[in-house]
C-alpha cells in the first residue's frame, strides 16, 4: 500500500484537508461537533442505562464507562459510513482521472481519526476528573489504535469497492453498522456476557478491541496477549485478503461505476 | 522532427457493457484473479466493442487533434491513455506524465474557494503541493480571477468557474496533455490566451491530443489529426492528413 501510495502523497494529503475543510464549512461550531457528538451520546447513554434502567456495568462511572466505548465505535461507523459512498459519489473523479482510488475511501479515515484524536484528549480529561490511576499499560492503547485503524480500512475499502458494483451495499451498510453496533460491546461489558456467546462476539475484532480499550485505561490492566495474537491475526489476513481484492477490481471502477 | 513516440496503440480493442447492473464484471474479476487468467475477451450478453483493433503512434512535442462523430471512441482512446480504464485486448505504452484534462475542474469542491480548488484540482492533475505553493500566484493572474481567489467557487460563472480550471491544467509540469472538448472555454481574449499556452507547451516540447469537432480550432493547433471511426465499424482508421 505505502509502495503504491507514495507517489500520490500529496494527493492523499490535500484530499484529507479537503474533506476536512467540507465537513466543517458553513457550521457555527465547527470542530467542536467532534467532541459534540461522542459526548452527547455518552451523557444518553449514561442517563438511560445508569438513571432509567439501574443496570450496573462493572464498577466504573458510566461517563468513563460509555466514552471509552462511544469513541472507537464513532471512529468505525463514521469512516465506513464515508467510505460506503465516497466512490460511487465521486464518480465524476474515478470515470476521468487515474490516481490509486483508495485515496478517496481512506481520507475519509483519516478526518475521523483526527476526530478520534480530538475525542481521545476528551477521554484523558475525563480520567484525570475521575482520578482514575493511569498506568503504563495504557501504551497498550497504540496497538490497539493500529488494529482498530486496520481493521477500519479492511472494511472501508471492501464496501467502497463493491458499492461501485451494486448500490445495494450502500443500502445494507446502514444496517450492518446498526447490527454491529449491538454486537460490540459498546452499551455492555462483555463480562456480563454468557462464555458461549463471548466466543462468538469475539468473532467481530471490534469487540476486542473495544474491550481492551477501556481494560488498558480505566482498569490499567494488560492485554492477554494469546487473544491479541489471534484477533491481530485475523485483522492482518483480512487486510490482506481486501487489499489484494481491491486493487484487482479497481481496474474496472471506471467502466462499471 | 523524428524522435521517439511517446504514446503507442497496438490493435488495442475495449469492450463496454450497456447493462446497468454489471453482474458478470464482478464475478469475472474475481475468478481471473484467483486462476491468474485475464478476463473475458470475447462479447457476453448486452456488450459491444467501443474500439476495435486500434493501432497508431504520437510522437513527443506533437498535437493531434482527435476527430470524428460521437460515440466514435475518441474519450475512450483518452481515458486508455490517461489509465482511467484498461484495454480488452491490445497494449498500450505511454511514457510520461499524462494531465488528463477531460474534463476541467475534475475534483472541485463548490464550497472551497479558488485558492482552495487550486490546491485541489492542481495535485489531482499530478502537482505537488511544493510546485503548488511557487505556481498559485501564476496561475491566478493567468485565469485573471485576483479579486475572487478567496471566494467559494459556487459564487463564480460558469465562464469564471472553467477559466481557473483551465489555467490550473496549463500550468501542470505533465508530458502529455489531453483536452476533450475544452477549448471552447470563455471570451475572446481568454482563448487567445488559451492557444498561447498551449503553443507554449509544444515549444517545451510536450505532447497534446486534442477531441474537437471544432475543425478550424484543429486546423490551427494541431500537426496531425487522427480520424476515428464508429464503435460499431470493423476498422478504425489512423488517418494522417498534413496540414498547411
Amino acid at each position: 500500500m505505502i509502495h503504491r501510495l507514495y507517489p500520490y502523497k500529496d494527493l492523499l494529503l490535500v484530499f484529507i484537508w479537503r474533506e476536512f475543510l467540507i465537513r466543517y464549512k458553513q457550521t457555527a461550531i465547527g470542530v467542536l461537533w467532534a467532541i459534540l457528538q461522542p459526548v452527547s451520546l455518552m451523557l444518553l447513554f449514561t442517563f438511560i442505562f445508569g438513571v432509567v434502567l439501574h443496570t450496573t456495568q462493572k464498577d466504573y462511572p458510566y461517563p468513563l464507562f460509555y466514552f471509552a466505548g462511544v469513541l472507537p465505535w464513532t471512529f468505525f461507523s463514521g469512516a465506513t459510513t464515508f467510505a460506503v459512498t465516497s466512490l460511487s459519489g465521486n464518480f465524476n473523479l474515478v470515470t476521468k482521472i487515474y490516481f490509486p482510488r483508495e485515496i478517496i475511501p481512506l481520507s475519509g479515515i483519516a478526518i475521523n481519526f483526527i476526530d478520534y484524536l480530538i475525542g481521545l484528549t476528551v477521554y484523558f480529561l475525563l480520567l484525570l476528573v475521575y482520578r482514575v490511576p493511569l498506568t503504563w499499560n495504557i501504551l497498550w492503547l497504540f496497538p490497539l489504535l493500529a488494529m482498530l485503524i486496520m481493521y477500519t480500512t479492511s472494511v472501508s475499502l471492501l464496501l467502497s469497492a463493491l458499492n461501485v458494483y451494486y448500490r445495494d451495499v450502500k443500502l445494507a451498510t446502514t444496517f450492518l453498522i446498526q447490527f454491529l453496533f449491538f454486537a460490540t460491546p459498546v452499551i455492555y461489558s462483555i463480562d456480563a456476557v454468557d462464555n458461549y456467546w463471548k466466543y462468538l462476539l469475539f468473532l467481530n475484532p471490534l469487540t476486542f478491541i473495544v474491550e481492551n480499550m477501556r481494560r488498558v485505561t480505566i482498569e490499567g490492566r494488560e492485554i492477554i496477549l494469546w487473544q491479541m495474537g489471534i484477533e491481530l491475526l485475523g485483522i492482518v489476513i483480512l487486510y490482506l485478503i481486501v487489499y489484494r481484492i481491491f486493487i484487482r477490481i479497481e481496474r474496472a471502477f471506471a467502466d462499471v461505476i | 522532427m523524428l524522435s521517439e513516440p511517446v504514446i503507442t496503440f497496438q490493435n488495442v480493442w475495449k469492450k463496454y457493457s450497456k447493462q446497468q447492473v454489471l453482474n458478470n464484471s464482478l464475478r469475472e474479476e474475481l475468478v481471473s484473479m484467483l486462476t491468474g487468467k485475464l478476463g473475458q475477451k470475447e462479447l457476453i450478453g448486452g456488450e459491444f466493442w467501443a474500439l476495435q483493433g486500434v493501432s497508431f503512434s504520437v510522437n513527443k512535442g506533437e498535437c493531434i487533434g482527435l476527430r470524428g462523430p460521437n460515440g466514435s471512441g475518441k474519450s475512450t482512446i483518452l481515458k486508455l491513455i490517461s489509465n482511467v480504464t484498461y484495454p480488452t485486448k491490445g497494449e498500450i505504452r505511454v511514457n510520461g506524465r499524462v494531465a488528463p484534462l477531460i474534463e476541467l475542474g475534475a475534483g472541485m469542491h463548490p464550497d472551497l474557494t479558488g485558492i482552495e480548488n487550486i490546491y485541489m484540482n492542481g495535485t489531482i492533475l499530478g502537482l505537488s503541493i511544493k510546485e503548488l505553493k511557487c505556481k498559485k500566484d501564476e496561475i491566478v493572474e493567468f485565469s485573471g480571477l485576483e479579486e475572487f481567489v478567496n471566494v467559494p467557487v459556487k459564487k463564480y460563472s460558469s465562464g469564471m468557474f472553467l477559466r481557473l480550471a483551465f489555467s490550473i491544467a496549463v500550468h501542470s509540469p505533465a508530458d502529455i496533455f489531453l483536452f476533450d472538448e475544452v477549448l471552447s472555454v470563455g471570451d475572446e481574449s481568454f482563448q487567445l490566451k488559451c492557444f498561447t499556452a498551449i503553443e507554449k507547451i509544444l515549444a517545451h516540447n510536450g505532447t497534446i491530443l486534442i477531441v474537437s469537432h471544432d475543425e478550424k480550432t484543429l486546423d490551427q493547433l494541431c500537426n496531425r489529426k487522427l480520424s476515428v471511426n464508429r464503435s460499431y465499424c470493423s476498422f478504425v482508421t489512423a488517418a494522417a492528413i498534413r496540414n498547411e
